[in-house]
């Protein structure tokens, strides 16, 4: 009998060369039926526009649905949170926006950071640029949440003059909302 | 056919492998996605068994861990992307030492892989390991053409497409990359510098065999063999280093990797290396004004550390001497240097090679 190929991945692979570390699927945070004076947490990631774009994404937020609005930027883009600062992000708020992930390393923390905090009960709207959908959808399926959703505007975000980003803030808006509530069925 | 042929054909026919098997072999390896593009060695357990054999380290020991995307790369796993690349087992330990230090960067382990700038390591052999394996140490630094340097930083690549399950497309993002990705591994050549060996720097003296790696964007040459004045052609590599293109935050880092003739002139003009660091860490930036008018004010108005005194102000774009490693390879046979770009900067650390 011959010897075998020996795998060197360490995991067992799919179809599509990519791989998958074998862990329970992710649980997705219940929503409220509305945003109506939640508290929402908007976490930035340091990247060229994203405090203005998040900080219009709040601001149209508290016009329409008079919420709170909490701030902090990332640790690093680059890489999820760390443990402690998911606890006081939990505890802080209802509901939170994080983005803008424009980048390889941001838009996969993005999609991480989503899947952890929905884990521990807080719905998360995470905003990527299209250019980056596969990365994060890979990152969302190694962390249990395989169809993660999140937002997505045009490619690129970093070089808009500050009408052009407060535009696609707008633009987003419906769909930020979207993935943070859930209203209630009408019974027919 | 002579007789003496025909009596020797079955010898032959036992010793030479059958292609079509090895061909079969081959395209299972790309079939399986772990292949960067070219034909992977297919590693059997006696190969593995090999490689094992170099080092004391336990296979099941943890080498390297990517927590975003949740994996850990151990001994085991180096050991056969290292045989897959095309290593002999006498490189392991090399592989081990160049992967401790890639490992030691914060870009390397703060998703530099996933980038889109697409870093690549740049990574240095020194002490004797040079010359027992058969490192090039001399003409074509750069490479290609020899085993160990060619095949050492393509086993480091596989290990992070497999070991990490960094795939192109997907969690990789480079927009460009960079030619010789996942190709550049240089032997110092010690014997024609007139300074320490870069491992000396990085903490690892007493002529042990130690790599040093960091992450790189791109390189760029300066030919300067027009002035017997050592201070233009440093003004020269000033020139290239202060280039705004590839400054993305208030400091950067090169190293530089200098030709023997180079070196050997600043050295007979007095210099020492940390001469020629301080040389150029005083020197290379721009003004403010320069950074504004193509479109990185954010560069320095975040900060230079803080402080940015104004669109008149020079702005050096060198931190320290971890900001400027500088190395000596080539051949002594023209003047031609290299500025290599790092992404992030050097943990300023080697690692020694730790032979069985």
């Amino acid at each position: 009998m011959p010897n075998a190929i020996l795998d060197p991945t360490g995991t067992a692979t799919t179809s599509t060369g990519t791989s998958s570390t074998g862990k329970q699927a992710a649980p997705r945070a219940p929503r409220p039926v509305s945003l109506q004076g939640k508290r929402v947490g908007l976490l930035i990631n340091t990247k060229n526009n994203a405090r203005p774009f998040l900080e219009e994404v709040g601001r149209l937020l508290e016009d329409r649905y008079d919420v709170t609005l909490t701030q902090r930027t990332k640790v690093n883009f680059a890489v999820p949170e760390p443990e402690n600062v998911i606890k006081e992000l939990i505890a802080e708020n209802d509901v939170i926006i994080t983005g803008v992930g424009d980048c390889g390393s941001c838009s996969a923390a993005a999609a991480a950071d989503g899947v952890v905090l929905e884990s521990a009960g807080v719905p998360v709207a995470a905003i990527i640029t299209e250019s980056f959908i596969p990365t994060a959808d890979a990152m969302a399926a190694l962390r249990g949440a395989p169809g993660y959703k999140y937002a997505t505007t045009a490619h690129p975000v970093a070089v808009l003059t500050e009408d052009k980003v407060k535009e696609r803030a707008a633009q987003v808006l419906d769909d930020v909302v979207a993935l943070l509530v859930e209203p209630e069925k009408v019974e027919e | 056919m002579t007789a003496a042929n025909t009596e020797g054909a079955a010898d032959i026919a036992a010793a030479a492998p059958d292609p079509d098997e090895a061909q079969r072999a081959i395209e299972y390896c790309y079939e399986q996605g772990w292949s960067d593009g070219l034909p992977l060695v297919p590693v059997s357990k006696p190969l593995l068994d090999q490689f094992l054999a170099t080092t004391d380290k336990d296979p099941e020991e943890i080498i390297g861990s990517l927590e975003q995307v949740g994996r850990d790369v151990n001994v085991y796993l180096a050991a056969i992307n290292a045989a897959m690349a095309g290593c002999k087992p006498e490189y392991f330990p090399v592989v081990l030492a160049a992967f401790e230090a890639l490992m030691r960067e914060r870009a390397a382990r703060g998703g530099g892989f996933q980038s889109t700038s697409g870093p690549s390591p740049l990574i240095v052999v020194n002490g004797p390991i040079r010359k027992e394996l058969g490192f090039n140490t001399a003409g074509g630094a750069f490479g290609p053409g020899f085993r160990p340097n060619a095949t050492i930083p393509r086993a480091i690549g596989l290990l992070v497409r497999n070991g990490f399950g960094i795939h192109p497309h997907v969690l990789e993002q480079a927009t460009q990359g960079l030619p010789g990705r996942w190709q550049v591994c240089v032997a110092e050549n010690e014997e024609e510098s007139p300074w320490e060996p870069l491992a000396e720097n990085g903490g690892v003296t007493g002529g042990v065999s130690a790599v040093t790696a960091t992450l790189t964007r791109t390189m760029e040459f300066v030919d300067n063999r027009h002035t017997p004045n050592h201070e233009d052609v440093l003004r020269d590599f000033q020139d290239t280093i202060s280039r705004i293109g590839s400054q993305i935050f208030p400091l950067s880092s090169v190293a530089l990797v200098l030709c023997p003739e180079h070196a050997q002139m600043f050295a007979s003009a007095g210099m020492s290396k940390a001469d020629v660091q301080n040389w150029l860490l005083e020197r290379c930036g721009r003004t403010g004004a320069e950074l504004t008018s193509m479109g990185k004010a954010e560069v320095n108005r975040k900060g230079f550390r803080g402080e940015y005194d104004g669109d008149e102000a020079f702005h050096k774009f060198l931190a320290g001497p971890t900001s400027i490693p500088v190395i000596v390879a080539g051949a002594k046979n023209a003047a031609i240097s290299m500025v290599v770009r790092i992404f992030g900067e050097w943990s300023g650390t080697s690692v020694p090679v730790v032979e069985k």
